[in-house]
């Protein structure tokens, strides 16, 4: 029944990139109710709301490219490939996790799918990615790394020292704005004096594109054309997506800090997954049925996850040193 | 909101795009970036400007995207030093960072009965505002990519002229120009929308990052006027054919991306920095009133160089020039004018 | 008979030799070129004080000087260390860490566990450290011991030139991130330097002087003014024996243990600044783990508990000096059970 595609991308990747939407959704959906239930420890920090950056992004590249993350990385992680029943094993800290339970929801990485890592420090990853555009560019590949930072992170030195130093090496280094409007409870309005990153962008010598960020087919096509050009030597750039989050900072945020009805017109209005569902099945390229078997899998996958997690061994007084080095 | 008709209190309108120049052509091309900090700073000259031409208050359109923010800052600033600025309202609607803000903001502006709407922007908040504004005039100032439709001009100026209409210094026969546009209706008015300069078919069929670039995804062009000055898909009709603002008719051109078929070739600027080669199959003039066929069966519609509306078959789109379809503040004639009348002297003079 | 190189030489040497050997070494930091982006010469310093000069005309490339901002290149460095390069990165002034420790001590140090074995960083970050060059309190710290507090972090800081050669290739080899110490008044010291490329283990103290009477525990220049306060002791009839660490971490705290089991007297001198110094550090474990065989007191000769003064005569007053050493184990023996 699927009618000609319209779109930049194949039936095959439009649903993969679906899949892959609607993996975090379900991910973090689950762990909102989990962790609300006390079954989790520690923090966790949601991504629900703000798939399409992640795989609007993510499609573009390959195992070889590499991202460094913010505390808010599920989403980033699963894009890139990272195991979700890793991922759930490593946020309930068993042994068998992404980090064998060391790390955490907020340091989950796996650097063989190029995934250097969630980060607890906000804005850290930017120098790291850099480090990573440097490596790219003595390997000689065409690749590509990519820094995610929020809206609060661009206003850490680091975020711009790095835009810096990646401007004048000319590294293959994207720094990805994701401006969900907050930083924990401060709105970019306050602590942002001019809202604008891809001013600051241009500022230090690198050009910027600005994209509504709920709109998978915006993002993937100015990613696309960012990264292309990186990949040919162009250098670096930012793509500031605008977006929001549908959950608080941090799971246990009462978000007070919201406007009256804002969470729910959010809901309604600017659900990503939702407009790309009727994006895809609006122009008959895709059936609602597939789509719903799609969600139906990752339902699966995801309360198998759980299970699994649950089930898996808690590491023992023998895993409290180790790793600490790789020889001391 | 209270709408305010009286000349007592003249009211003009001010639309401030955040969001205009920050495309994909940033990458693609050599466009620039009129900073946030610019853009408030272009806002605050014609402010303060308006205010000492008589213009007591200014409704502005709110957003997010930096613009509103740095200007509340900058004027409480301004009043710390005692500098004169008329009184700021911001329009009472949500800012949801798309195109919608434009439309909303022109039609709440033209049911309170502002003078004239100034409009900071490319040719898309143009084109947004032409489409709401109803038969408020627009001056506007170019803050976007290929600025088609603005012209060229030093924003004090812009507000000048348009203070001098505001307050009733000059009159709508004095001040005001007429102006074409390009009607696109899909499905007999199904959906319907208008362009400033130029209604685009691309044979693209996703609206994606919206900016219009790749010439090879050209169908047909249609141009209300076409100035060899400009760029962007426009500049495609200026340079085979100028065509002025006031005059009479537009260009239909049918893309001719075959060899076989192109009767000529012709190289453009589309973009900022960009020159590309464009073979064109057929043109003719585009008389008011007539509505055009587009032949494509599939495809986008870009409006003023952005991917606006998607069709496929079975769709029936038409495009069709509307002349003395809005009116804008002609501000190169209200300042010659002001000029030969002394409307800026503040004395008789001895010379 | 090995010829004679100072300091600085055998980092030079140290640093052509493994780029020579493995093409993943680069080396970034401010000025370690010089002239960058001007119209005189390229290489015109080669580091502040000329360290790494003449590496750019073998190296070209791989040898980057930065902008003034640590976080970014120090992180840089780091990153790329996690996608398989081998960074050496200069922090000029082991001072400057402030600005850019979080990625130091948040990320490199902690990926291996934090991501449960499943990352190496192989940077070494090399910093001045050091007191007496009239540099003041910004430029003149001894800060191992904030370093030496990280698990995940490995700290070395060499007395001679033999040991800073083969400490160095250690480092740039070893997989794990690195703080690499550099004396700067140690810079111009002369020694012995083989010309081939050597290694030396990290966690191996070295016994530069042995001696019956007291252990002198201690490292870097501290080593030096040990040595000069051994020599006034001798003619005492005292023979003390002079542990240097080398490493901080890791700690070689067994040969540590050894000589003060033999001596029963400790002497812990540091540069460092008193409070949670290496010479705290030291103290303690020996406490705790040598308490019988102590025969007096341990004692520790540092710094005062003050940021190191500018004006020369309070700068050579701040620094440990070899009179006071020698003090400090005349204490040990004149208080102590015999």
């Amino acid at each position: 029944m699927a009618g000609k595609n319209p779109f930049p991308l194949t039936r095959d990747e439009l649903l993969k990139c679906y899949r892959t939407m609607r993996t975090i959704r379900e991910f973090e959906e689950r762990l909102h109710i989990d962790f609300g239930r006390g079954d989790i420890p520690g923090f966790v920090h949601l991504y629900a709301g703000e798939e399409a950056s992640a795989a609007g992004i993510m499609i573009h590249l390959g195992d070889g490219d590499r991202i460094a993350s913010t505390h808010r990385g599920h989403g980033h992680c699963i894009s890139k490939g990272v195991d979700v029943v890793a991922m759930m094993k490593e946020i309930y800290g068993r042994k068998g996790g992404a980090c064998n339970g060391k790390g955490g929801s907020m340091h989950i990485a796996d650097l063989s799918k190029g995934m250097m890592g969630a980060n607890g420090i906000v804005g850290a990853g930017a120098p790291l990615a850099c480090g990573a555009a440097l490596a790219a560019k003595f390997r000689g590949k065409g690749e590509v790394a990519i820094s995610f930072v929020g809206d609060g992170a661009s206003n850490q030195g680091t975020f711009l020292e790095s835009l810096n130093l990646a401007a004048m090496w000319n590294l293959p280094a994207i720094f990805v704005v994701e401006n969900n409007g907050y930083a924990e409870t401060t709105s970019r309005d306050y602590a942002v004096a001019v809202d604008s990153y891809v001013d600051r962008a241009a500022g230090f010598g690198l050009p910027g594109i600005t994209v509504d960020g709920t709109d998978f087919f915006a993002v993937h096509e100015a990613a696309g054309e960012i990264i292309k050009r990186a990949r040919a030597g162009g250098g670096p750039a930012l793509l500031e997506c605008k977006m929001v989050r549908f959950y608080g900072h941090f799971e246990g945020d009462a978000q007070t800090y919201r406007g009256p009805g804002e969470l729910e017109d959010i809901r309604a209005n600017k659900d990503c997954i939702k407009k790309f569902a009727a994006a895809v099945t609006g122009a008959g390229v895709v059936s609602a049925a597939e789509l719903k078997a799609i969600g139906d899998e990752v339902l699966a996958v995801i309360e198998d996850a759980v299970k699994q997690a649950k089930a898996a061994p808690l590491p023992t007084a023998a895993d409290l040193t180790t790793d600490v080095y790789v020889t001391y | 909101m209270q709408a305010d008709h009286s000349n007592a209190t003249p009211c003009i309108g001010v639309i401030a795009n955040p969001v205009s120049a920050r495309d994909i052509r940033r990458i693609v091309a050599y466009a620039g970036n009129l900073q946030i900090a610019d853009r408030v700073n272009i806002v605050l000259s014609v402010l303060t400007v308006a205010g000492a031409m008589g213009v007591r208050r200014v409704l502005m359109m709110p957003d997010n995207g930096g613009i509103r923010a740095m200007l509340m800052r900058s004027l409480k600033r301004e009043g710390n030093l005692h500098h004169a600025f008329p009184e700021v309202e911001f329009l009472d609607m949500d800012p949801t960072s798309t195109v919608d803000d434009t439309f909303l903001a022109a039609r709440m502006m033209h049911a309170a009965g502002v003078k004239a709407i100034i409009v900071l922007g490319g040719d898309g908040t143009h084109r947004a505002a032409v489409r709401e504004c109803a038969d408020t005039p627009i001056a506007g100032l170019s803050t976007g990519t290929n600025n088609a439709f603005p012209e060229m001009r030093a924003p004090t100026v812009t507000a000048m002229a348009v203070g001098l209409y505001a307050t009733g210094k000059l009159s709508a026969e004095q001040a005001l120009a007429p102006n074409k546009l390009l009607e696109v209706s899909i499905n007999e008015g199904q959906r319907h929308d208008i362009a400033l300069v130029d209604a685009v078919i691309s044979t693209d069929r996703y609206i994606g990052a919206r900016a219009l670039w790749k010439t090879e995804s050209l169908a047909a062009i249609y141009l209300a006027f076409a100035d060899p000055q400009a760029i962007g898909l426009s500049a495609i009709g200026g340079l085979l054919h100028p065509l002025g603002r006031r005059e009479a008719g537009g260009h239909a051109m049918q893309h001719g991306g075959d060899p076989a078929t192109r009767r000529l070739a012709l190289r453009a600027p589309i973009a900022p920095g960009m020159l590309r080669e464009v073979g064109i199959a057929h043109w003719e003039p585009m008389p008011a009133d007539q509505p055009f066929p587009v032949a494509l069966q599939a495809g986008v519609v870009a409006l003023d160089g952005e991917r606006e509306m998607a069709f496929s078959a079975g769709d029936h789109v038409r495009v069709t020039l509307r002349e003395n379809a809005f009116t804008t503040v002609d501000v190169a004639r209200c300042m010659h004018t002001a000029a030969r009348e002394g409307l800026f002297r503040l004395s008789s003079s001895t010379l | 008979m090995a010829r004679k190189i100072s300091m600085k030489q055998a980092i030079n040497e140290a640093l052509d030799q493994e780029m020579a050997r493995d093409p993943n070494v680069i080396c970034m930091g401010e000025d370690i070129v010089g002239g960058a982006g001007g119209d005189g010469e390229m290489d015109s310093w080669g580091g502040v004080l000329g360290v790494t000069k003449g590496l750019y005309a073998k190296h070209g490339d791989r040898l980057m000087d930065t902008p003034l901002s640590e976080s970014a290149y120090i992180g840089a460095a780091i990153g790329a260390a996690a996608c398989g390069m081998r960074p050496v990165a200069e922090l000029m002034f082991i001072d400057f860490m402030g600005v850019c420790f979080d990625q130091i001590y948040n990320q490199a140090a902690k990926f291996r566990y934090m991501f449960g074995g499943k990352a190496e960083t192989p940077v070494v970050i090399r910093a001045m450290v050091g007191a007496g060059f009239r540099a003041a309190a910004q430029h003149s710290q001894m800060l191992t011991p904030v370093f030496t507090h990280i698990p995940g972090l490995k700290v070395v800081c060499p007395s001679t030139p033999y040991d800073t050669k083969g400490l160095l290739i250690q480092s740039i080899r070893d997989n794990d991130p690195v703080i690499f110490c550099e004396h700067k008044n140690l810079y111009g010291f002369e020694g012995e330097v083989p010309e081939a490329s050597y290694t030396i283990p990290f966690g191996e103290a070295n016994v530069v002087r042995e001696g019956r009477h007291c252990s002198i525990v201690t490292y870097g220049l501290m080593v030096h003014r040990a040595l000069e306060a051994a020599a006034t002791l001798a003619k005492e009839g005292v023979e003390v024996e002079i542990v240097d660490l080398r490493t901080l971490s890791p700690l070689d705290l067994d040969t540590v243990l050894e000589s003060v089991t033999k001596t029963g007297r400790l002497v812990c001198v540091d540069e460092a600044n008193p409070r949670c110094s290496i010479a705290a550090d030291i103290s303690a474990q020996v406490a705790m783990q040598a308490f019988g065989a102590l025969k007096a007191a341990i004692e520790m000769v540092t710094p005062p508990h003050a940021p190191v003064p500018f004006s020369p005569t309070l700068e050579d007053l701040y620094i440990p000096s070899g009179a006071q050493v020698a003090d400090a184990v005349r204490k040990t023996l004149k208080g102590g059970k015999h």
